[in-house]
């Protein structure tokens, strides 16, 4: 196999001895280290040293769900399943480990999905509408709502064959469908047949030849009270709109009544100048009055002043004063 | 009676036939079992003894770990750029890396590692034994009553172990890391997502399993290779040489291993 080895010595030659040693010292610490790191690694993945909160989950049927799958919120994978148990009622308890430091993620109102693909496993989501509500506490109990695509193609393929089931029953020999066409079909050849013979379509819509020829009847008639009514229009039409109709006078009049309107335009600015005049009077009508008021008091103090005059006078005027009181 | 003859005829024949192929397998076993108690006890370990320990062990891992590892990448690179588009065209690339590593880290490489470290370093081993053997080495030890097992054996099966552990670890993380590579580019926002797809792949049972096999694997390429070169000079009447025996037996047991790894992983 490998031509360059031979036999060997049991004793290594003494120059590289202690050159291979250290080497080989350093791969056997590279080595203890490759494996140590793997296994932290490993523990690392597996979420040894996150610390964690539980979640439990109740579906009434677990089926997809593995042990370390995945719980997402908005995509992020923030938890993982740990245990899946059958409870004491038939429920599937899915635990769960969600990170402590997603956690925040899950609210008390959070709702948790569990969906089946169509392809690949199952997947667990987690939703929360409203971020301010208070955290979701360690251990918190929750019911899994679960939609499954498969039960939908299910229900689709069923409706469908529903669908396809009465399409048959419409179009089939006694159906619907093809009792109409059987009907449009015979309506057709009797339509053939009158057109053929007389009376055409009517005849075939009225049933007998004797009602067609009424309906013509009444259709010729109705024709000829059309040709008296469009008569009566055309004297209609000269009565109202000719020479000596009822329009033309009826424009005359308006014309008439506007010349009045006027006239009545003028009359009213001739009372509004009355009026302002009158306004004038008024005015100095009040004027007068206040002067009036004025003299009346300029009287009454001329008049007290004689009175006092006289009363002066009177006590003034020794005779010719009777100042005896007769009683009647 | 003359059935009965036939038969007891046959079984004798069957018996007469299994019994050397039983002996083998039992002095391979017995082997193993003085190997192990010998790698394990500390009086192996004594100053005299490290040096040949040490020279075998270097020798027999460091020049090809370079090499394995540039082959590892390599393969790494296609596989996983063949996974990675055959899963997006079908609209599966979240599975993409998963399926990775499951065949890589968990299936092909500790297989691909023993192969190439028995290729490499115990069957040339085993050949010097046997060359020592034909050449009256070790009867010549036997002789001066030293044990050929503890001074020409033991450096070599523990150096084939050390080898396989070693070439299995690094090119599982040379995987890793080219995988990665491959699937993220040169960022770093992958490896949160990455970490949480190979913890979903290493399940303590699965890595339990992994353990196991690299272990096995290793036992069987530095054990066997040996163990034809003792004792198989002695089997006269075989057509087939000892080194080629020796080598079909490997590859059935590391068979054996790699479907009892296959019924734990996936049944």
């Amino acid at each position: 196999m490998n031509p360059t080895r031979g036999p060997e010595p049991p004793a290594p030659s003494a120059p590289d001895a202690p050159n291979l040693k250290f080497r080989a010292r350093l791969l056997l610490i590279f080595m203890l280290l490759l494996v140590c790191g793997s296994a932290l690694y490993v523990l690392y993945a597996r979420g040894v040293f996150e610390s964690t909160q539980k979640l439990v989950l109740l579906a009434d049927d677990s089926e997809g769900v593995v042990v370390g799958m995945d719980l997402t919120f908005a995509g992020f994978p923030i938890g993982r399943v740990r245990r899946i148990e059958l409870a004491e009622d038939g429920k599937a308890r899915i635990l769960i480990d969600v990170a402590a430091g997603d956690a925040r993620w899950l609210r008390a109102s959070s709702i948790f999905t569990l969906s089946r693909g169509i392809v690949g496993g199952a997947n667990l989501r987690a939703y929360s509408g409203v971020l301010e509500d208070p955290p979701l506490p360690d251990g918190a109990v929750r019911t899994v709502l679960q939609g499954d695509p498969g039960a939908e193609i299910h229900k689709a393929a069923s409706s469908a064959r529903e669908l396809i089931e009465n399409l048959n029953a419409l179009t089939g020999s006694d159906g619907a469908l093809g009792m109409t066409l059987a009907n449009l079909r015979s309506v057709t050849a009797r339509l053939n047949e009158m057109m053929k013979v007389r009376g055409g379509a009517l005849a075939v819509l009225l049933g007998s030849e004797a009602e067609a020829k009424k309906l013509t009847v009444t259709l010729d008639r109705t024709n000829a009270l059309l040709a008296r009514l469009d008569g009566i229009a055309g004297r209609a039409d000269i009565q109202v709109f000719g020479e000596a109709g009822v329009m033309p006078e009826t424009r005359a009049a308006v014309v008439r009544l506007g010349a009045l309107l006027d006239d009545a335009r003028g009359t009213l600015k001739k009372v509004d100048a009355v009026l302002v005049d009158a306004h004038a009077i008024g005015g100095n009508v009040k004027d007068a009055t206040a002067d009036l008021g004025v003299l009346r008091g300029e009287v009454d103090a001329s008049l007290r002043k004689i009175d006092g005059l006289i009363n002066e006078i009177n006590r003034k005027w020794p005779f010719a004063r009777d100042t005896e009181i007769r009683l009647p | 009676m003359r059935p009965i003859d036939s038969l007891q005829s046959r079984l004798t024949h069957t018996g007469g036939a299994a019994q050397p192929w039983l002996a083998e397998w039992w002095r391979l076993v017995d082997l193993g079992a003085v190997i192990l108690v010998l790698a394990l006890s500390p009086s192996s370990y004594g100053r005299e003894r490290r040096a040949a320990l040490s020279r075998h062990i270097y020798l027999d891992t460091a020049p090809i770990l370079l090499g394995f590892s540039v082959l590892c990448a390599l393969v790494t690179v296609v596989l996983t750029r063949i996974v990675l588009v055959t899963a997006q065209s079908y609209g599966l690339s979240q599975y993409a890396l998963q399926v990775v590593i499951r065949v890589l880290v968990l299936e092909l490489i500790p297989l691909t590692a023993a192969l190439f470290v028995a290729l490499r370093c115990t069957i040339p081993d085993g050949a010097e034994l046997a060359a020592m053997q034909a050449s009256g080495e070790l009867d010549e030890m036997r002789r001066h009553g030293l044990d050929p097992v503890r001074f020409e054996v033991l450096p070599r099966a523990v150096a084939g172990m050390f080898a396989a552990i070693t070439l299995a670890a690094l090119s599982s993380l040379v995987v890793l890391v080219v995988a990665y590579l491959v699937g993220y580019g040169f960022t770093a926002s992958g490896l949160a997502v990455y970490t949480r797809v190979f913890g979903q792949v290493f399940t303590p049972a699965v890595t339990l399993i992994f353990v196991l096999k690299a272990l096995f694997f290793a036992l069987a390429v530095s054990l066997i290779p040996m163990a034809s070169a003792l004792y198989g000079m002695r089997g006269g009447g075989v057509r087939t040489s000892a080194e080629m025996r020796g080598l079909v037996r490997m590859f059935a047991v590391m068979l054996l291993i790699e479907v009892a790894s296959l019924v734990g992983n996936y049944y």
